[in-house]
């Protein structure tokens, strides 16, 4: 199964998804239109890139640091929560689901994924 | 609101920091200074102060485009490194703006080590409100 099947298969999981680094392409599965999930994923990678380059900032300030490299970043609302990890993305129902359960699902799949691309 | 002397004994705790909205670090609390110092902390901040920013600014283009609400106002940011994480709040200011308070507190931040970290705890201990006096 791929992680955007076994990531909808969870708890509050209302829509998942991936993009390419290079911005040319995206997929996703879920409650959204193919124009918001368009827009989520490019929001999506732009936050990434950005957080990447902080990273690699902080890496020449602090070499060594537990926070290099970024592997992903979550935003948490009133109702739901988008959590990114390299280049999957998805958005969770806060009542329904686990934040905890869902970033340490997504950092286990995806630790062997490079950022090379980035 | 959360001190930081409670942000620092959360799980996995590594350093606690309070920051304005511009990004100037304004206090601190660390538990590991041979791994995090005080000038790593504020360009943390500034980094912080940059995503809840950016984060906000899409929530609220996200709701009016979509008419999806719950997204807006942003209550926590999260940078996830490889070993450690920054948990970040606003929440505190969106109670007080939404109060018709002016004079804001400070964001509040929070390193975690990934292995222990409980992001749920993290984001429940800096959303508390005050007992009621």
């Amino acid at each position: 199964m791929s992680i955007v099947t076994d990531l909808l298969a969870k708890p509050g999981i209302i829509a998942a998804g991936e993009y390419a680094y290079r911005g040319d392409r995206f997929s996703y599965r879920g409650t959204l239109s193919e124009e918001h999930a368009r827009m989520a994923s490019i929001m999506c990678r732009a936050t990434t890139m950005g957080t990447n380059m902080e990273g690699r900032m902080l890496e020449v300030l602090q070499p060594r640091s537990g926070l290099f490299p970024p592997r992903g970043w979550v935003v948490r609302g009133s109702d739901y929560t988008v959590c990114v990890m390299a280049n999957v993305f998805c958005m969770l129902d806060n009542a329904k689901g686990s934040i905890n359960d869902t970033i340490d699902f997504m950092r286990q799949a995806l630790v062997k994924v490079s950022s090379d691309l980035i | 609101m959360a001190t930081l002397d409670e942000l620092i004994k959360l799980p996995g705790a590594m350093a606690a920091f309070e920051f304005r909205g511009s990004g100037e670090l304004l206090g601190q609390r660390i538990a590991y200074p041979e791994r995090i110092d005080e000038s790593t902390l504020d360009l943390l901040a500034h980094m912080c102060a940059a995503n809840m920013s950016i984060a906000t600014m899409q929530a609220r283009g996200w709701e009016k485009v979509t008419h999806m609400k719950g997204f807006y106002p942003i209550q926590e940011f999260t940078l996830v490194g490889f070993d450690w994480s920054v948990v970040v709040s606003g929440l505190d200011r969106e109670r007080l703006k939404h109060q018709g308070e002016t004079n804001l507190p400070p964001f509040m931040g929070v390193v975690l080590a990934n292995e222990k970290a409980d992001y749920e705890a993290a984001f429940a201990t800096m959303e508390k409100l005050e007992p009621a006096s």
